[in-house]
């Protein structure tokens, strides 16, 4: 390149170059200087919630992502049955997702809350009994957490696998029912490696998403009891604003890239060596 | 069309910088009579009507502008972390939560405002001054690194329906701190009696987040003796038996009441505001709280209002006066500001007399001033109409009180940021620990974070 053709690449490449500077480099850079301290990570194994939170973290994303993706990809199968009711409901169905995530998550720590919330009240009233304390118990706050993390995000992948079986030509099923595949051996001669691909990159991109995810946590067992529900994003929270120490913080989180960067790489791998299956 | 050179778009950028150049001083020049002000949401829409008008009133009388932003309290605390963290600071904070003050104070991020303090030092109350006397540990100096304005102690709220309801009267409630509270005991086991089954007698906040479950360990604490936990100097003392009784009795009686029923089972998880929404739904028949947010809150709703009771701190088990601590609302200017002049012309405003009684009036009373004088010299503070804030004034200004342990070293703030002490109470409720075992392992986690909080004697 040459002169003007130089000078107009100049042009257009130096906004994207300032705001990837800006908005990556800078913010990524900076976080990586805040906890690059070994100190921190030394204090980081001495507190006492630290390793149940990386625990608490691989259940609620091992759980959370992989029964949301496989119920999605079931009920994808269910959606696309051509009926004026099943859309009624499909739209009923992707409301958790299409509202605020405050609103949702907030709605159903309400519903749990215990004494006060609407679960155990209903018990209590048709039954005369006293329901379980949702966010006193370690494991009943986690599976709390990972059944309000499906609920608001299930749908939006739901979504995704349905678009996709729509484009599964008609003719691939005929002439799988012709060599006997039907009903469930469509699904697993058929349907299933077509996808195969796709739901390994929704997978590992819903993972990525997930080790993040700050709001579930947050707003449904709110980390409680005593902090024993705490994902690292959530402990990382605490640590910055709570206990004012934000390079603590920033450690926490970058305690995830282990499993981070690996996942990535393997996205990374897979967008760019698969060929188009569908 | 013209056509874009290599040429052009040099002299286009080197253009633009030098446009930015010359506006910049424009800008500065208006910012120099404008302070950023970031100010807590209060519990009732009047405290921020009330604090408008006060920013009105100053930019009429000075010419300066206030830059303000209200922000509940959480929000508020995120943004002072990460500003202070950043650098990029506004002019005028109020200490969200209390305690940084002396956290930053300690990391010498804070101005230096003795000169406003000194405006009306004869007004405040001693421990109000104590506050805001923190020390530097880069100067190895104490010196006043924020304005007080308000003063807040902890009280009891009480549903006295409720306490009627279960056949006692008001002036059946024992006067010392262990009887005090297991009055509640029996109140609820009356009330449960009569069919009410999700009502609980003592509404303690036992979680380890926020702010009001570190300030019911330090009423316990102080009531059983640990007031000496950390003294003037800045010394911990947890070598000495009387303060490692005290914090084991700390531990034990709130934890034996949960355990025994007496209290939500829902409150080790409760934040700030959730003993505040227990209370209102009568889930509990008492409420402990700093300030009278609880009434404010309702204050529309004046059967309800009328309805409760607000009593100071019980005396201790061997009749003594339990000295409450005396938190502070101020005003704090960081380092980095960049019109420290405004800032502080606007708390000099905000903390005469006169000013800071409109404030906190128009604001429903719900925290109290930080001088003494505004009280006696204003009747409406003691007016015997309104059933609560008379005796808020007796506990809060006229009773005795102590400044909160982090201000004679910022370990204790760190001590509660940690909840080193509800930690414990969660080890006891949910783990099983003995009072003693878990009391062992607090003790020596507050030893590791006060070793790393060194003050210069001297």
């Amino acid at each position: 390149m040459h002169g003007s053709d130089f000078a107009w690449a100049v042009a257009f490449a130096v906004p994207y170059a300032t705001v990837f500077c800006a908005f990556v480099v800078y913010p990524v850079g900076y976080a990586l200087w805040m906890a690059g301290r070994p100190s921190l990570y030394a204090d980081l194994i001495a507190d006492r919630l630290y390793l149940s939170t990386v625990v608490n973290t691989l259940v609620f994303v091992g759980l959370g992502v992989n029964i949301k993706m496989f119920l999605a990809l079931l009920l994808s199968g269910f959606f696309l049955r051509p009926r004026g009711w099943i859309r009624i409901l499909l739209a009923i169905y992707i409301l958790p997702w299409a509202l605020a995530a405050v609103q949702t998550c907030i709605s159903f720590h309400w519903m749990l809350i215990g004494e006060q919330g609407l679960v155990d009240g209903l018990l209590s009233a048709l039954f005369g009994i006293d329901g379980p304390l949702w966010f006193n118990n370690r494991w009943l706050g986690l599976g709390s957490n990972v059944i309000a993390y499906i609920w608001k995000w299930m749908p939006f992948w739901t979504l995704i696998f349905l678009a996709a079986r729509m484009t599964i030509p008609r003719v691939i099923y005929d002439a799988a029912e012709v060599d006997g595949a039907t009903g469930p051996g469509s699904f697993v001669h058929v349907t299933f490696p077509l996808l195969a691909n796709l739901y390994l990159i929704c997978t590992l991109l819903s993972t990525l998403w997930t080790l993040g995810d700050f709001t579930t946590v947050y707003l449904v067992s709110g980390g409680g009891p005593a902090g024993a529900t705490e994902v690292l994003a959530t402990l990382g929270f605490r640590y910055a604003f709570d206990a004012s120490k934000p390079a603590l913080g920033v450690a926490a989180v970058m305690s995830g890239l282990p499993v981070l960067i690996p996942i990535v790489l393997l996205l990374m791998r897979r967008l760019h060596t698969s060929e188009l299956q569908l | 069309m013209t056509t874009l050179s290599r040429r052009s778009v040099l002299r286009t950028s080197l253009g633009a910088a030098a446009a930015g150049t010359l506006v910049r001083p424009y800008i500065a020049n208006a910012a120099a009579t404008t302070a950023v002000v970031w100010w807590t949401q209060g519990s009732a829409e009047e405290e921020d009507i009330s604090f408008k008008k006060i920013v009105a009133e100053y930019e009429k009388a000075s010419g300066n502008t206030i830059d303000y932003s209200i922000t509940p309290y959480a929000p508020l605390r995120q943004k002072i972390v990460s500003a202070v963290t950043s650098g990029v600071v506004p002019d005028l904070f109020q200490n969200t939560p209390a305690e940084i003050i002396a956290l930053y104070a300690w990391q010498d991020k804070l101005v230096d405002v003795s000169d406003v303090v000194e405006t009306q030092r004869e007004e405040y109350t001693e421990t109000a001054l104590l506050t805001v006397r923190c020390y530097n540990n880069v100067e190895k100096k104490r010196s006043i690194y924020g304005v007080p304005y308000t003063v807040g102690a902890s009280m009891n709220h009480i549903w006295r329906p409720l306490v009627e309801k279960a056949g006692y009267q008001m002036s059946d409630i024992p006067k010392t701190w262990d009887a005090f509270y297991d009055f509640f005991k029996e109140v609820q086991k009356k009330l449960r009696a009569q069919g009410m089954r999700n009502v609980y007698g003592l509404g303690f906040q036992l979680a380890t987040i926020g702010g009001d479950s570190n300030l019911r360990a330090n009423d316990f604490l102080i009531a059983y003796g640990g007031q000496d936990i950390v003294t003037k100097n800045g010394k911990l003392h947890l070598d000495d038996p009387k303060v490692r009784k005290a914090a084991i009795e700390m531990l034990t009686y709130p934890t034996t009441a949960y355990k025994e029923g007496y209290v939500p089972p829902g409150a080790i998880n409760w934040n700030d505001f959730d003993d505040n929404n227990a209370f209102h739904a009568k889930q509990i028949v008492m409420d402990i709280e700093a300030s009278l947010s609880t009434e404010v809150a309702i204050i529309k709703n004046r059967q309800d209002y009328n309805d409760i009771v607000v009593m100071g701190l019980a005396l201790s088990n061997d009749g003594k006066p339990v000295p409450a601590q005396q938190g502070s609302l101020c005003g704090l200017i960081p380092k980095g500001a960049k019109n420290v002049e405004v800032a502080k012309d606007f708390l000099k405003y905000l903390i005469q007399p006169r000013v800071l009684n409109g404030l906190l009036k128009t604001g429903l009373g719900r925290n109290l001033p930080a001088m003494p004088a505004i009280v006696k010299n204003d009747p409406w503070w003691l007016d015997p109409k309104d059933p609560h804030r008379a005796a808020y004034v007796h506990q809060g200004l006229f009773g005795p009180t102590v400044p909160p342990f982090w201000t004679s070293n910022p370990a204790y703030a760190q001590v509660q940021n940690e909840h080193v002490w509800q930690t414990a109470w969660s080890e006891i409720i949910q783990d099983r620990a003995t009072p003693q075992a878990a009391a062992e392992k607090a003790f020596q986690r507050v030893e590791e974070i006060f070793a790393k909080y060194p003050i210069a004697q001297g």
